[in-house]
């Protein structure tokens, strides 16, 4: 069932990215938010976009790009998982040469869509990239994630009412809410009625409510493809900041940040833990 | 490419280098299909309304909103169209220069973007409108490559240039409606290779922009005064034309860098910094607008203060004349 395949390999990006993020040492790694948002997009990869792994730049294949691009370890982890990065590469992210930088460099070969980590810069992409498919006439979706922190940069706000005004109906943003960002909450920080603000701005939002639940993911993006509204798409999707890590979740201190060894045997433990109680049910 | 007829050309430097992009850009977009332009609300400004009208489909106005005119550009480039991001050259590239540098630079994408208005051109204004330090920002972005066109018919022959250039390219424009045409006959363009406009012995005048004219008229002063005064028109300045340069050194004894931009980052610190390289090269003397925000005045105004104007360079070359001694 196509619900199990996603969620053995959502379970299976965990994995990669733990061990991508303890192989960096002490260079650290974001476990926090690319664990909140690992669901989404395992569900994107695995259930729901158009894509091959033996052919990255096929020219009907749907889009991704991850606007939220200090995340790495999650979007990696999938492309490792499609086929896209060799898993031996697991031990190379944020190494000297290496192609796993911290935050995405634009490699067609490995996957990799469009370099993004400079904060807002991704999103814009993508709306150009979604009016580029309606001129030449493709009929590919491009998808994008988005962080809640992300949301304070100006430029998504002038890229959010542009693709309104050009009603790029092709293009599905995911905003991943895990409430936090690098000084504290997102409420503390800046807070922001985004359900308001992206409905002000000509979109049509659309809410998940569980966005680590692969079931309510799928079904809220099947809904959306259908929605034929005529405009942009964007889900709201509620997360959990280091989701499925014990002393990760809801946890500031791991945004960014390098695990010990203690810890590292912990995050395997509990994902152990989680496989074996998945199963058992 | 098509040549463009002397008659339009006479006409679009009447009408100033707005008009001589906006045209162009139409000839272009005949001739290719992927040419699109995207604008931040200056549609009407940037002389892009025959452009809409031949072509509606093809343009896209972002509203007052410089860094997402550079993020949908680059999203039409990564999807294989050939953007040309166009506004005022004061909010292009300092209002979006890192989305040039992280989108178009970083990724390499084919985005033209391209700065009216450029210099101190819109001098009554004041400093929100000047474009002093453009050059500067695009120059230091790798991968990007600076052009200023000197007349109408280089603008022309730019933009179908770039057209056939993989990378990001900026483009800077300056000069006022009455801009005078430099090459009114066919001539050879090519990116990163300046063209002599006229040879010359002992002092090498080295210009970037509309303010070539007023390097040429320096020279015709100088020749005058018995000098033997050649122009280089460097309308690449990122690559710069090494090549040239190389023959500057050697064949002549003074360089003049002129230019409608601060004396930082520009036309002059690309001459010198390559310079820097040399053990005997020649004095350089640097016409710019200095390193200062200026007060109001009309666009006369300002380059006369800058001693842009052709008395003044030549008046900077006769008192730097030792050289002959």
């Amino acid at each position: 069932m196509l619900i199990n395949q996603i969620r053995d390999k959502t379970e299976l990006m965990r994995r990669d990215s733990i061990e991508m993020g303890y192989a960096a040492g002490s260079q650290g790694a974001h476990f926090g938010p690319a664990l909140s948002c690992m669901d989404m997009i395992a569900t994107l990869f695995f259930g729901v976009m158009n894509h091959d792994p033996k052919n990255p730049e096929m020219p009907e294949r749907d889009r991704f790009v991850f606007s939220k691009g200090h995340a790495s370890l999650a979007y990696y982890a999938a492309l490792m998982e499609a086929g896209y990065i060799p898993k031996e590469m697991i031990s190379q992210f944020k190494g000297n040469n290496s192609i796993l930088c911290g935050h995405p460099s634009m490699n067609m070969k490995y996957g990799i869509e469009v370099s993004t980590g400079a904060l807002g810069n991704g999103f814009p992409i993508a709306c150009g990239m979604a009016k580029a498919a309606k001129i030449k006439g493709e009929a590919h979706i491009i998808y994008c994630i988005v962080g809640d922190g992300e949301c304070n940069e100006g430029i998504v706000w002038e890229a959010a009412l542009n693709a309104a005004k050009y009603k790029l109906d092709n293009l599905i943003v995911l905003v991943d809410i895990n409430s936090f960002q690098l000084s504290g909450t997102t409420s503390e920080v800046m807070p922001i009625d985004l359900d308001a603000l992206w409905k002000a701005a000509g979109w049509e939002v659309s809410h998940i409510e569980d966005g680590n639940d692969v079931e309510e993911v799928l079904q809220v993006l099947t809904e959306v493809k259908k929605s034929g509204s005529g405009k942009p798409h964007v889900i709201l999707s509620k997360t959990v900041k280091g989701k499925g890590i014990s002393f990760m979740e809801n946890n500031l201190k791991f945004h960014a940040t390098p695990i010990n060894e203690e810890q590292y045997q912990q995050a395997i433990a509990d994902l152990n833990r989680a496989e074996m109680e998945r199963k058992a049910s | 490419m098509n040549g463009i007829s002397v008659e339009i050309l006479k006409e679009w430097s009447k009408l100033g280098h707005r008009s001589a992009f906006g045209e162009s850009i139409i000839h272009l977009a005949r001739e290719r299909e992927d040419v699109v332009v995207v604008n931040a609300d200056i549609t009407t400004t940037a002389r892009l309304v025959n452009f809409k009208k031949e072509f509606p489909d093809r343009i896209f106005n972002v509203g007052i909103a410089e860094q997402n005119l550079i993020g949908f550009s680059a999203g039409l480039a990564k999807e294989g169209l050939m953007p040309f991001a166009v506004t005022v050259a004061a909010f292009v590239p300092m209002r979006c220069a890192e989305q040039m540098r992280m989108m178009l630079g970083y990724m390499n994408l084919n985005g033209r973007v391209v700065g009216i208005e450029s210099g101190c051109r819109f001098g009554p204004l004041g400093n929100t409108h000047f474009a002093m330090d453009d050059i500067a920002v695009t120059r230091v972005i790798p991968n990007f490559t600076v052009i200023s066109p000197a007349d109408p018919h280089e603008i022309y022959k730019t933009v179908f240039a770039v057209a056939e250039h993989k990378g990001p390219v900026h483009i800077r424009l300056t000069g006022a409606p009455g801009f005078p045409l430099i090459y009114p006959h066919e001539f050879d363009f090519k990116i990163g290779k300046a063209i002599e406009v006229r040879p010359g012995k002992d002092v090498a005048i080295i210009a970037t922009g509309s303010v070539l004219w007023e390097a040429i008229g320096a020279a015709e002063i100088l020749e005058k005064k018995g000098l033997s005064v050649r122009v280089i028109d460097m309308h690449t300045i990122k690559p710069i034309d090494v090549e040239m340069l190389d023959s500057v050194f050697v064949e002549n004894k003074l360089i003049v860098t002129v230019e409608e931009h601060s004396v930082i980052g520009g036309l002059g610190s690309a001459v010198a910094e390559y310079k820097a390289g040399f053990e005997k090269a020649p004095k350089q003397i640097m016409c710019s607008l200095g390193d200062s925000f200026k007060k109001i005045g009309n666009y006369e105004f300002h380059m006369k203060n800058a001693g842009l104007i052709a008395e003044d360079i030549a008046e900077k070359v006769a008192v730097n004349l030792d050289f002959l001694t």
